[in-house]
């Protein structure tokens, strides 16, 4: 008897599969191998500060797209989780000293009991009202983080000493084997292993049980109640869910810039997520690393080349009628409309449908 | 299932292969050569020493960054004219720019340090904060343009000026002495919510204590606020004579633009980056030239009984002749000759790596700017002794700048005494 075709599924267990086909165990393999040798080549500073930080907003994007992808709660606090998680790194991975494990849960911990505290108002709310209950957050934020001095350093900020040692394995300084490496080559593979790591976690509860109600909520909240969702459980949970992987970012970011002040938690952050989360693609754990690499790579890579590119002003009194800062600025700006016009499923969508092309060749419907 | 063994063979032969090849990505430093021919190092090939500058070339900063950078690049110039740092190296600027952003400068510190000697310009506070740790990491020196008190004790720091507290200390004892006021006057303050506001906040507090006199009302706003009356009717209600401010030109400009609409008149006196020329030439300008008092440095723009002042402007004229009077100009000029200050000596110990550097910053003794700000005595930096001096302008739209010098480079008692200590960042 000949072999069942790959893409046939016989069973629900098999539906349910993480990586199920030849192509994507492939996928995985190449991913694995791309994290492990990408900083032993690369060992530019750049770049590598760069997708260190595209890393950590990867990690605040899946976050925010449990919530808003798969939940549809819209959340315009998602910089106030973020600030909490990184002044939490200050306090117990600084001051206290403890090791990486113990402030990088802290944070979640924390992050997960004050979006505990902000869900219950998510049961009354939907949509816009809820998007400016919790812009709200983000003014009560900023005024604790301008003022609870003990805790976050005040206007002056407060610098983040936290180190990021496992147990013997230190990646502010690695060594393995004899060969050491950089503290950026150390932070990457720290950061990217997380992704990895949240993204599955994500990926397991998305496509299970509690994965399911959260998406019936998202699209007919009443209609879930009715078949037995408890609806106001998960919008709760799914608030501190997220809440928590954004204070796991923030904790990152604290760790690895070694200094936090308040002005970075504000709206424009927020809006980023959001942007992220909807270029990437809403409701795709995917996407979410997806719109971080493409938010955050490319303004890197126009001021990067802004050199080769005509017209552009890369230094003062230089030649040229646009900074790269203005053409950044008006690239991304075109980006997000021409997404939501031309693929409003986002840059995982361009995914799918490709990955659908190939599964269906020869025949193109 | 079947695979599963290969798999993770597989995994574990990618894991060693990544362990044995690729170290780290750092630049080494191949240390003094000998004295008087410095060897090449990082940002230096024998001939031409790289200096960076992390400044926001764009967005809304921009007006400050770009004079500022302006200032470096015209200093240099004129230097590299002259034959360069010691007669022989040139120096060459990389500029990047940090749209003000802590994690986008920490980004564009990490782009350049492999390929600059030192950086010649860290504009803001927070920026700077965000690469102290590393510049304290990789052991190179960074001069802040901006007057916080928290740069005179850190060794991988380079200040100019008299900083903020310094400038509201003068400011107080030139109202109290000079300026009408008594201790017994209504005296306020307006302060931006951050740590450029706390600043003068904390000279006007050390003030308060060493003149006697209490702060009658405090009004604390955003950057980028739209609407500024409820501050101003707090501050008239309060019935203050005497209000100190600080903020950038853009909330300066809507403050006092909501005060004269209010007809309230109080004695102003603005910390200096609160002005820029363009304020003069504005509506709000009869205000400002009536009840305002700017607190800076140097002197006004043009003035050629000052002779730094003398020089920096036939160097403007030479050298960038369509760059228009500007403080913040000033501040880059004499930014970049603390910076060769620091290079000579450097290349006088032959050796430009980046110990040699801050050595060089440690033996560094007085540095005279001729007026434009405060001489700084530098060393060692537990015992840097900063400028104390402040100029007080009065509002004057004739002027090259729009501001006359009211009175010249002065120091009060309080001043003097006041102590800088190393801060826990």
């Amino acid at each position: 008897m000949a072999k069942a075709h790959r893409n046939l599924i016989r069973g629900y267990a098999e539906q349910l599969r993480l990586f199920g086909t030849p192509p994507a165990r492939f996928g995985l393999l190449a991913m694995i191998l791309v994290f492990l040798l990408l900083p032993t080549v690369v060992q530019d500073d750049f770049w590598l500060s760069v997708l260190i930080y595209v890393g950590i907003t990867a990690v605040g994007a899946i976050g925010l797209n449990l919530l808003t992808g798969y939940c549809g709660q819209i959340s315009l606090g998602h910089a106030f989780f973020i600030g909490a998680g990184a002044y939490v790194t200050a306090r117990v991975g600084g001051d206290l000293g403890l090791p990486l494990p113990v402030w990088l849960l802290a944070a979640a911990a924390v992050g997960a009991a004050l979006g505990g505290l902000i869900g219950p108002f998510t049961l009354r709310l939907r949509g816009h009202y809820l998007a400016i209950v919790t812009l709200g957050l983000i003014f009560i934020g900023e005024h604790l983080w301008r003022n609870l001095t003990g805790l976050t350093g005040g206007n002056s900020g407060t610098s983040v000493t936290a180190g990021a040692a496992i147990g013997p394995v230190d990646f502010g300084a690695l060594s393995i084997a004899g060969e050491s490496y950089s503290r950026n080559q150390g932070y990457f593979w720290l950061v990217w292993g997380l992704v990895g790591v949240i993204a599955l976690l994500a990926k397991n509860l998305v496509r299970t049980r509690p994965g399911r109600a959260l998406q019936a909520i998202r699209d007919r909240d009443q209609a879930a109640e009715v078949i037995g969702v408890r609806a106001g459980r998960y919008k709760i949970g799914a608030f501190m869910l997220s809440s928590a992987i954004a204070a796991m970012a923030g904790a990152l970011f604290g760790s690895y810039q070694q200094f936090v002040s308040p002005d970075e938690w504000n709206l424009l952050l927020s809006i980023q997520y959001i942007a992220i989360v909807i270029v990437g693609g809403l409701g795709t754990i995917f996407g979410s690393v997806l719109g971080a690499i493409f938010v955050g790579a490319l303004p890197a890579l126009i001021d990067r080349y802004s050199d080769a590119i005509p017209g552009v002003r890369t230094s003062v009194g230089g030649e040229g009628f646009i900074s790269v800062f203005a053409l950044n600025q008006a690239i991304f700006g075109l980006l997000i409309v021409l997404f939501l016009v031309l693929e409003p499923l986002g840059l995982a969508g361009i995914w799918l449908r490709v990955k659908n092309y190939f599964k269906a060749w020869p025949f193109s419907y | 299932m079947r695979s599963t063994p290969f798999r993770l063979a597989a995994v574990l032969a990618v894991a060693t292969l990544a362990t044995a090849c690729g170290g780290a990505g750092d630049d080494g430093d191949s240390g003094g050569g000998t004295a008087g021919e410095p060897a090449s190092t990082a940002g230096f090939d024998g001939s031409t020493i790289r200096l960076g500058v992390l400044s926001p070339l764009s967005g809304p900063i921009a007006v400050i960054g770009q004079p500022l950078t302006s200032g470096n690049k015209v200093w240099f110039d004129h230097l590299n004219a002259q034959g360069g740092v010691a007669g022989k190296y040139k120096v060459e600027l990389v500029q990047e720019d940090t749209q003000y952003k802590p994690d986008v400068t920490v980004q564009q510190y990490n782009k350049i340090k492999g390929d600059v000697v030192a950086f010649t310009q860290v504009l803001g506070t927070a920026p700077t904060l965000a690469v102290l740790p590393q510049l304290r990491a990789d052991r190179i020196l960074g001069a802040p343009a901006s007057l916080d008190a928290l740069w005179v004790r850190e060794d991988n720091l380079l200040p100019v000026g008299a900083p903020y507290q310094i400038q509201s200390i003068n400011a107080m004892d030139h109202y109290l002495g000079e300026g009408g006021g008594s201790p017994g006057s209504t005296i306020c303050t307006m302060v931006q919510d951050d740590v450029y506001g706390e600043a003068g906040q904390q000279g006007i507090d050390f003030a308060a204590e060493k003149y006697g006199f209490t702060v009658a009302n405090t009004q604390r706003f955003k950057v980028n606020t739209e609407n500024y009356a409820g501050q101003i009717g707090a501050l008239a209600g309060a019935g203050c004579e005497m209000v100190f401010l600080t903020a950038t030109p853009t909330d300066a400009g809507k403050i006092w633009g909501t005060a004269a609409q209010a007809r309230f008149t109080p004695k102003w006196y603005a910390q200096s980056p609160s002005y820029v020329g363009a304020l003069a030439q504005s509506p709000v300008a009869p205000y400002m030239r009536q009840y305002v008092t700017i607190v800076a440095e140097g002197t006004e723009w043009g003035d050629e009984s000052v002779p730094g002042m003398k020089d920096m402007v036939s160097r403007v004229a030479e050298y960038a002749p369509q760059q228009q009077p500007d403080f913040y100009f000033a501040f880059g000029y004499n930014q970049a000759r603390a910076m060769t200050a620091v290079l000579e000596q450097a290349v006088e110990a032959g050796d430009l790596s980046r110990d040699g550097v801050l050595a060089a910053s440690r033996e560094l003794g007085t540095v005279s700017f001729e007026g434009l700000t405060g001489d700084y005595r530098y060393g060692p930096a537990q015992d840097r002794n900063p400028p104390r001096t402040t100029t007080l302008f009065a509002v004057d739209p004739a002027k090259p700048f729009g501001l006359a010098t009211l009175k010249y480079d002065f120091t009060s008692e309080a001043a003097r005494s006041f102590e800088f200590r190393k801060a826990d960042i």
